[in-house]
């Protein structure tokens, strides 16, 4: 149906060509196919424990999924520069809903995530990512001659503190992410070097007190460090388990061992460690592959945007994607604190797939913008 | 722009080289090392699925033991604890360790909560602490479905149930020492229970998880065999009968004058089928509950009780589990009788035509041994009738030593009888040798059942010979077993171990012993209408001066084709004249009276009823027949021979085994 889509929008402008990333949504429907493989292959013992039903998770995953589907075509089809009016808005009642969260949600593993919309867990960070990205796009757009002064760039970090500061207070990861997304775009469109460096050791700093003065994350860092010496370090252990067991080649899709009660929140925020395990390292170097080229198109379609505001709302998405992926991976192997982080359309969450599909259409509209020169043929005009 | 974004971009992807990095060092560091921690962590899940015993029913397929699933109740605190503190975090307001507590208070009344709650706050990581053991499955049930009931469901966790299986005897001491019992690890102690125990037994099923050739984890669940149904031969209607009659008559002998706790010493009463060796019915006196088979209330009062020690506790039970019909042995006395005249009659060394001469007794070397009576005058069927012990140690001399102890082997006494019940007594060295039996004393105490031990089976199954026709047949217990789908296992037909006596001798033999009842010692025994047979005993106890006696009666029915043998003990009974058969010759008639109509026996003279307890016992007076007193003196006395490489045969008192 997305190609039927095209096609109409192509015979409506029939004078010009538009280009449509197909590379891209071709590998997003990998990602997600992908994805839906092994959250079954990781969520089917649990499922069936808990539900009775071993495409528990499955089946609530595809409905998600559908639902973003849906609103990736609609995307496509509206176009994206409706966000840029509605910028404002976004910013601000996803701002209101972030510190709402903290008194009205419901709680998960610990800290006050989402609120509960029926069926749907909605957790406003999530929304606060998009809403960062399409806020600071339509920012840096706006400043029509880029951010060629410090004070400018300190300005826009500004707009991003309220958000940070507040998820942080409960999320200490998706504050990380959401700080990492503003850098990146900031750092893309700012004409200035050293403002970036003082803000990446403040910011590095920053976690690191933040981490110190908050109680029960300060244990975090010794557990870190020597995760078998402390009852909190089983999730990651057993991560490391799975992680070692699975090898070059891995034990073989759905033959996982860990899945089956040991690796906590197996299927979001330790699914890669599952993947590795059955996988191996020759199925996890694959996956991370695809992230790189499914960023790597990102990185082409900014380049070619029509506008600004959509060249940079690809690089926050592209950031986005790529940062929530690199942390994902180093918790699942240690490499920095755990710290709940999902892989982007693999992990089981719904809010989360619905705001990345989005965000995927986003990326799409943005491509769907760019003219096609008359005498080029499709393949080599956007080869950077 | 381009500049700054492949910057970013280049960034992305070092991160991405450094965390493949990453990986490819756990692998390569600790790799192995985690492959077999994860191994080492799948604990399997193992849990046993325990199996169910099998049913123990009489021949018609009344249960008589069985075993019931019943539940033990498990306090699992670390499940609680968790659940609470979810249920903190999600500000839901139910404390569901005192609602759960609610809940089990309310199906099981008897779980102490305090001890609950104790362990719950005090062990939060105890998953495994039993609250009740052994509820019912109703109880289970209850507390099951309020815990999946939509409304209850979230006030209750960390509770569940283990199954096990108990014994459990619907008639409580209903045939008890022939049906056992068992210890409550399921095995069996006594009776039938102990020896079908490998049929009854099942194989114990197992629900776990294992590690296949693949290295994947698969959940395999045995099930669990259940064990196989022992159908015994015993028939619920006579054997209830039976003990019936057994506590009826030996009630009458307790009163307020002798205050005595039983009747008799041992009252026994065997029941069988002389025509394929089935037992019909086997009952004791005194007799336990199965249900209680280490309750002795009812054989001490409190006092005495608590005086026991541990050792004698543990003799007085085995004394209690006794099975009198197999595990003990005695002089037969009288009941012998038939054995020998039948061995004459077989080898030829009595004719039957006879004429014997009894002048009240015989002095054999420096022993004089009386009969009860100067009889006179008899004939083979009047010594017999008459039960005159003259005639048969005269009759004994004909027969000789080899003859008399081939024939008491034949009959298969001093050898078990192979029947299927544990602790048959062990008979071999309390008869005498064919050596010993060359001493005339010997051969003729033997000759009416004196100095010799048999047991109440053996006995049985030899008469059983006499009468249908010569075929000693291996007496049992168990009929079939069933498996747990209804299939025959196995059925145990009748098994023919020897050939005794030819059918014409047993002919004269059952003309004989039906003489006996009709119009010898043995009146009191007969039912009115039916034709019966049999042969009364009564022996003197050693030491022959206490005064103590086994009275006993030994009958068939009906006289063609017997259909039924009843052999009644009565062992010391309590009662100051006991030296005469009249005791069991009376239980004798009164189950006969009700079992031989239960079993179609067919009736001599259709015409005649013999109402049960209405009886007109035939001999008014009670006749002392079959008591022999042997002057002691000195050395030559069997009873007191150390000289002699004979085994020496031991006195009645602890003689099994």
């Amino acid at each position: 149906m997305g190609e039927a889509n095209i096609k109409k929008f192509k015979r409506s402008r029939t004078k010009r060509l538009y280009y449509f990333d197909y590379s891209l949504f071709l590998m997003l429907i990998i990602l997600f196919a992908f994805g839906m493989v092994m959250l079954y292959s990781v969520s089917a013992y649990q499922g069936n424990l808990k539900f009775g039903d071993s495409a528990y998770y499955l089946k609530r995953q595809a409905l998600f999924g559908a639902v973003g589907m849906l609103i990736l075509f609609i995307m496509i089809k509206v176009g994206y520069s409706f966000l840029d009016r509605l910028s404002g808005l976004f910013y601000f009642v996803s701002l209101i809903l972030c510190v709402a969260v903290n008194f009205m949600g419901s709680s998960g593993g610990g800290s006050v995530r989402w609120f509960r919309l029926g069926p749907l867990n909605v957790q406003p960070s999530e929304i606060a990512k998009v809403a960062v990205i399409i806020f600071l796009a339509h920012l840096i757009s706006r400043s029509n001659k880029g951010l060629r002064s410090t004070a400018n760039i300190i300005k826009a970090f500004l707009f991003v503190i309220p958000f940070v500061v507040v998820i942080a207070y409960t999320n200490l990861s998706t504050a990380i992410i959401v700080a990492g997304i503003a850098f990146i775009m900031l750092f893309v469109a700012g004409k200035k070097s050293m403002i970036f460096v003082v803000l990446l050791i403040i910011g590095a700093l920053g976690v690191a007190l933040f981490i110190i003065f908050q109680g029960y994350r300060s244990n975090r860092i010794s557990v870190w460090l020597h995760p078998e010496d402390y009852s909190e370090g089983f999730q990651t252990m057993q991560a490391l388990y799975a992680i070692g067991s699975g090898g070059v080649f891995g034990r073989g899709l759905g033959a996982s061992m860990q899945k089956l009660g040991f690796v906590p929140a197996a299927n979001n925020d330790m699914i890669f460690s599952i993947i590795c395990e059955e996988l191996g390292i020759i199925g996890a170097i694959g996956l991370m592959v695809l992230y790189i080229l499914f960023a790597w198109r990102c990185l082409v379609i900014a380049l070619n945007a029509v506008d600004q505001f959509g060249s940079f709302l690809v690089i926050g998405i592209m950031t986005h994607i790529s940062l929530q992926v690199v942390l994902h991976v180093a918790v699942c192997t240690n490499t920095i604190p755990n710290t709940g982080v999902t892989l982007p359309y693999i992990s089981y969450g719904g809010s989360a797939l619905i705001m990345l599909l989005f965000e995927a259409g986003i990326v799409l509209s943005v491509s769907a913008k760019i003219p096609i020169p008359a005498e080029a043929d499709e393949g080599t005009v956007l080869t950077q | 722009m381009q500049r700054r974004l492949s910057i970013s971009f280049a960034a992305v992807c070092v991160l991405f080289a450094l965390l493949t990095a990453r990986l490819m060092y756990i692998e390569k560091t600790s790799g192995e090392r985690y492959e077999k921690k994860v191994l080492s962590q799948q604990e399997y899940d193992s849990s046993i699925i325990p199996y169910q015993r099998g049913d123990i029913t009489d021949r018609r397929g009344t249960v008589l033991a069985t075993s019931v699933d019943v539940y033990n109740v498990i306090l699992d605190s670390k499940v609680l604890n968790s659940v609470k503190k979810t249920n903190e975090k999600n500000k839901k307001n139910t404390d569901i360790i005192e609602t759960t507590l609610k809940y089990l208070g309310q199906v099981f009344p008897d779980i102490d909560l305090e001890d609950a709650r104790k362990t719950i706050t005090e062990k939060p990581d105890n998953q495994y602490h039993v609250l009740k053991k052994h509820a019912s499955y109703d109880e289970m049930k209850t507390f099951s479905t309020l815990s999946t009931d939509k409304e209850t469901k979230d006030k209750i966790a960390g509770i569940w149930f283990e199954k096990e299986y108990v014994r459990g005897y619907p008639y409580g001491s209903f045939a008890s020492s022939v049906i056992g019992f068992c210890s409550s690890d399921g095995n069996g102690v006594t009776g039938i229970e102990n020896r079908y125990n490998g049929m009854l037994n099942g194989v114990n099923g197992r629900s776990y998880g294992y590690v296949s050739e693949e290295s994947a984890l698969e959940q395999t669940v045995i099930e669990a065999v259940n064990g196989n149904t022992i159908v015994s031969t015993l028939d619920m209607n006579v054997q209830t009968i039976v003990e019936n009659e057994i506590k009826a008559w030996n009630d009458t002998r307790i009163n307020e004058e002798n205050k005595a706790r039983f009747g008799s010493k041992n009252t026994a009463v065997l029941v069988m089928d002389p025509s394929n060796g089935e037992v019909l019915a086997m009952a004791t006196y005194p007799t336990f509950d199965l249900n209680a088979p280490r309750d002795l209330s009812a054989f001490y009062s409190e006092e005495e009780l608590a005086a026991l020690t541990s050792e004698d506790q543990f003799n007085a039970l085995n004394t209690i589990w006794q099975n009198f019909c197999i595990t003990h042995s005695f002089e037969p006395g009288s009941t012998f009788k038939p054995f020998t005249i039948a061995a004459g009659l077989e080898t030829g060394s009595v004719k039957g035509d006879e004429i014997y001469e009894c002048d009240g007794g015989e002095q054999i070397g420096p022993d004089y041994v009386k009969c009860m009576l100067t009889h006179g005058q008899l004939d083979l069927k009047a010594s017999l009738g008459q039960s005159c012990n003259d005639a048969l140690m005269q009759m004994s001399y004909a027969i000789g030593a080899e003859n008399f102890s081939e024939y008491q082997h034949l009959f298969g006494f001093g050898q078990r009888t192979g029947i299927d019940l544990p602790g048959e007594a062990r008979t071999d060295s309390l008869i005498y040798s064919k050596e010993d039996l060359g001493r005339t004393i010997n051969i003729a105490t033997n000759s009416f059942g004196q100095n010799f031990n048999v047991t109440m089976i053996q006995l049985a199954s030899a008469f059983a010979s006499i009468v249908n026709g010569g075929n000693l047949y291996k007496p049992h217990v168990v009929k079939s077993i069933v498996d747990p789908s209804g299939n025959v296992v196995k059925s145990f037909s009748p098994e023919i171990e020897k050939k005794t006596v030819s059918p014409e001798v047993s002919e004269e033999m059952k003309t004989m012993l039906r003489a006996v009842v009709e119009e010898g010692t043995g009146g009191i025994a007969g039912v009115l209408g039916y034709d019966i047979g049999g042969k009364t005993g009564t022996a003197q106890k050693l030491p022959r001066s206490a005064g103590k006696n086994l009275v006993s009666f030994i009958g068939y029915a009906p006289q063609e084709d017997p259909k039924v043998l009843i052999y009644v003990v009565v062992d010391e009974p309590n009662d100051p004249d006991q030296a005469h058969s009249v005791f069991a010759q009376e239980i004798a008639h009164n189950i006969m009276v009700q079992i031989l109509p239960y079993l179609n026996i067919e009736k001599a003279d259709p015409t005649l009823f013999d109402e049960k307890k209405e009886y007109t016992p035939m001999f008014t007076s009670i006749e002392t027949e079959g008591t022999v007193h042997t002057e002691q003196t000195g050395e030559e006395a069997p009873e007191s021979t150390e000289n002699t490489a004979a085994p020496a045969p031991e006195p009645t008192e602890g003689a099994q085994q």
